[in-house]
């Protein structure tokens, strides 16, 4: 019975020692040769494994940097300026700093502004429903409103404002990966500047529609007047197809725009006070329109509350500084 | 009884309205005519505002291979042509026309007189059938000419008349059978004539014993007159949906299948719906372009005497023949057009008809809610049920997946959207709405790889 157990005890050690040394022998023979600088990038990524930078994910992010001769085409939206930075430490690299980019929802199509035309009651999903129909509103082009983004952000930096049913990106857990702009099927979404201290101005609307029938259905829809094109000093903004685009590398935050804008399609985010007509140059705009631009002045900041949550502290909180402006 | 071989379902068939003649719509103010009524290139609009048209002009042309002619069905002046919603609430060029009594255009028979000698010129009957405009009304307004010109290398052998009215509460191709019961033989046997075939079937479903007998004496009737009609059968065929599907219909009638992504025409088949013979006969014996068609009001909602099958002309806005019906009923959560499996929401109601609308069927909150879904327990329903022998679950996981590999190795592009799928499902997994999605785009990715070997 004993010599029984000894033997069993005793082969299956020989073939354990036995099979260990061809296991050993095998590994070193056919050792795949990896650049140890690979797992050294990769323990500098942030881990997220969103496919946010182009690869497959993190260790596939790191293989190209090793590969590649420079970092100007590899950058990670999650980690940042400051993963770059490990990055091209580690590498020997130099790195281009880049702008830390956010995810803004260029629809202002709020219940009140946007009048439903009809009740959508099929399955709750954005893509479906763009591909059914023009949508429950009079707009083409804005959100649906079902929530493909929020499903398809990984850092939870979406959710469905349940008031406006619009989406809301959280500034904080935004690394502009980029998973949301792909998920919407209107296109709505878009990667922009975050800007300095979070400040930027952008226009909350993609709706290509003529003016009448953009207003029509939606009180804060862009016209395509190309009022805010004139009034750009800096050549940042352009009207294609009835629709105003402003260049975020060109804009330099002087929000006459935003002042300009007769609808409010034009919102600024962040700034500690709500903009001002500049006082000594209204003559020149007044000339060809005079009663426009007043409505303007109390139609914007009214239009902006919902879709920047985060500045409505920041206006409570340096109400003085109104003054000196 | 023969009917198609994999899946099907049995939906209960509701045909409330199949009682009521037809019955013809007074010309409303106005007229709103798209130029998108057929699959292909939408039409171009010929006319500007303030030109006067009469009734059977054409107002578009073509715009490609795939593209028809659009006429106009009223008399009056032009008042804009322009941009307008369609019933899915998306821009499309229409032509307002405001409506002045009727003055045909020259060269139209507007009598009753019914023509039976089949004209010999194969050329004359397509020529007629294209620029009368005359497309497919089973429901994917198909250009009737392109379809009966197939490629030189193939050879038709049967002509398929589909009059299996498959979907439930549609009654118009059944008011057709019974009314225009010989203009609907005489259509099928010109387009016989330009196919060269010998053979042609009527294929009318079991739940319309009327339409089948009327049919058949119909056919005995013709066939004494003339030898164009010999060859002609009505066939009777097992009730299950989707048997008007083309693919369906030729399994059930000719027991061949057509592989996939394949035409009828590779296995012989041209499939041709009965509204569209009558459409046909019009375009070639009366020289009359397809300006109406039938239309089903009817909904359980609906009381009975306003269950109506109306004739209508292309344009007439949808608010208004429902308002003529006496309104939207106050029960009605949706308003469809087609059946209840596959006709389509309209979002929009003041959208005008087109060539192919068949219906507004009214829909209560109850029979359109969607039940919640829940987990998929792979009973297999689905799977049994796609007409396609398709695996629904299964495309339903990879399209959430965005699998698209996969999915054309699972054969999406294949559905016919029916949704026998949808509708057998225990858990109520929108499975026919998030495959819907993958196949297009599937479907975009195939062509997208084709496109650049041409």
């Amino acid at each position: 019975m004993t010599t029984t157990i000894i033997w069993t005890i005793a082969i299956i050690t020989i073939l354990g020692v036995v099979l260990a040394v061809v296991l050993y022998l095998v590994a070193k023979k056919f050792k795949v040769e990896e650049d140890p600088r690979i797992d050294e990038v990769e323990k500098v990524m942030p881990g997220a494994n969103c496919g946010g930078c182009g690869f497959a994910g993190c260790r596939a992010f790191a293989q190209s940097c090793v590969e590649a001769m420079n970092l100007d085409s590899n950058y990670c939206p999650v980690g940042g300026n400051d993963v770059m930075k490990k990055v091209a430490a580690v590498l020997g690299l130099e790195v281009k700093e880049k702008a830390p980019m956010v995810a803004v929802v260029r629809c202002n199509g709020t219940c009140a502004n946007r009048p439903k035309t009809n009740e959508y009651d099929g399955y709750q999903s954005c893509k479906v429903k763009a591909a059914l129909y023009s949508g429950d509103t009079g707009c083409f082009y804005g959100c649906l409103g079902c929530g493909d983004c929020v499903a398809a952000c990984q850092f939870g930096a979406i959710s469905m404002d349940p008031e406006t049913g619009l989406p809301v990106v959280d500034e904080e857990k935004c690394t502009a990966c980029g998973a949301c702009v792909k998920a919407c099927p209107r296109r709505v979404i878009e990667l922009r500047n975050k800007g300095p201290k979070g400040r930027r101005v952008f226009v909350s609307c993609v709706n290509m529609e003529k003016g009448a029938v953009a207003r029509k259905s939606c009180k804060v829809a862009c016209i395509g007047c190309g009022k805010c094109e004139k009034a750009c000093p800096f050549g940042a903004i352009k009207v294609e197809h009835n629709l105003a685009y402003i260049d975020f590398e060109k804009c330099r935050l002087c929000r006459k725009c935003v002042v300009e804008c007769p609808t409010g399609a034009i919102h600024d985010v962040n700034f500690p006070t709500p903009p001002v007509k500049p006082a000594p140059k209204p003559a020149a705009p007044a000339q060809t329109v005079t009663p426009a631009p007043k409505p303007a002045e109390t139609a914007a900041p009214a239009a902006e509350k919902p879709v920047a949550p985060v500045k409505e502290t920041e206006h409570k909180v340096e109400p003085e500084k109104k003054s000196e402006e | 009884m023969k009917t198609f071989s994999i899946g099907g379902v049995h939906p209960d068939d509701k045909k409330i309205s199949a009682g009521s003649n037809i019955e013809v719509l007074p010309i409303p103010k106005t007229v709103y005519i798209s130029m998108a009524q057929h699959l292909g290139g939408p039409a171009k609009a010929i006319v500007a505002p303030g030109d006067k048209v009469k009734t059977g002009q054409v107002i578009g042309e073509p715009t490609g291979f795939i593209s028809a002619y659009v006429h106009s069905s009223v008399t009056g002046t032009v008042k804009s042509v322009g941009l307008r919603k369609d019933l899915a609430g998306i821009q499309v060029v229409h032509v307002e026309i405001e409506t002045e009594p009727d003055e045909w255009a020259e060269g139209i028979d507007t009598s009753d007189t019914l023509v039976t000698d089949i004209p010999q010129d194969r050329q004359f009957i397509i020529d007629r059938i294209k620029n009368n405009g005359v497309v497919g009304l089973g429901g994917a307004t198909f250009p009737t000419h392109v379809k009966l010109c197939p490629p030189p290398d193939k050879k038709a052998e049967c002509l398929i008349l589909n009059g299996a009215e498959c979907e439930p509460y549609l009654t118009s191709d059944y008011r057709i059978m019974l009314e225009k019961t010989r203009q609907i033989v005489i259509g099928a046997a010109l387009m016989k004539k330009v196919l060269g075939v010998q053979k042609t079937v009527i294929g009318i479903e079991e739940n319309k014993p009327e339409a089948i007998k009327a049919m058949t004496a119909a056919v005995a009737e013709l066939q004494k007159i003339s030898q164009d009609y010999n060859g002609i059968e009505v066939q009777t065929l097992k009730k299950k949906y989707p048997q008007g599907g083309e693919k369906q219909l030729i399994d059930a009638v000719m027991h061949r299948q057509v592989k996939s992504m394949g035409l009828p025409i590779d296995v012989g088949a041209v499939v041709q719906n009965v509204a569209t013979s009558l459409a046909v006969y019009d375009a070639v014996q009366k020289n009359m372009p397809l300006i109406s068609n039938t239309l089903t009001v009817t909904g359980d909602c609906l009381p009975a005497d306003r269950q109506k099958n109306y004739l209508f002309r292309i344009g007439y806005p949808l608010s208004y023949i429902a308002e003529y019906n006496g309104g939207v009923p106050a029960e009605a959560a949706k308003a469809v057009s087609g059946g209840p499996m596959m006709g389509k929401a309209i979002a929009n109601l003041d959208a005008a008809t087109l060539k192919g609308s068949s219906s507004i069927l009214y829909m209560t909150q109850e029979q359109t809610a969607r039940k919640p879904e829940s987990n998929c327990i792979r009973c297999g329903k689905c799977a049994e049920a796609c007409p396609m022998g398709l695996e629904p679950f299964l495309l339903n996981k990879l399209a959430r997946n965005g699998m698209m590999e996969d999915l054309e190795a699972n054969a999406v592009q294949d559905c016919i959207e029916c949704g026998c799928c949808l509708y057998s499902c225990p858990a109520n997994i929108p499975l026919l709405d998030v495959i819907r999605v993958a196949k297009g785009e599937v479907i975009r990715a195939m062509r997208a790889r084709t496109a650049p070997k041409k």
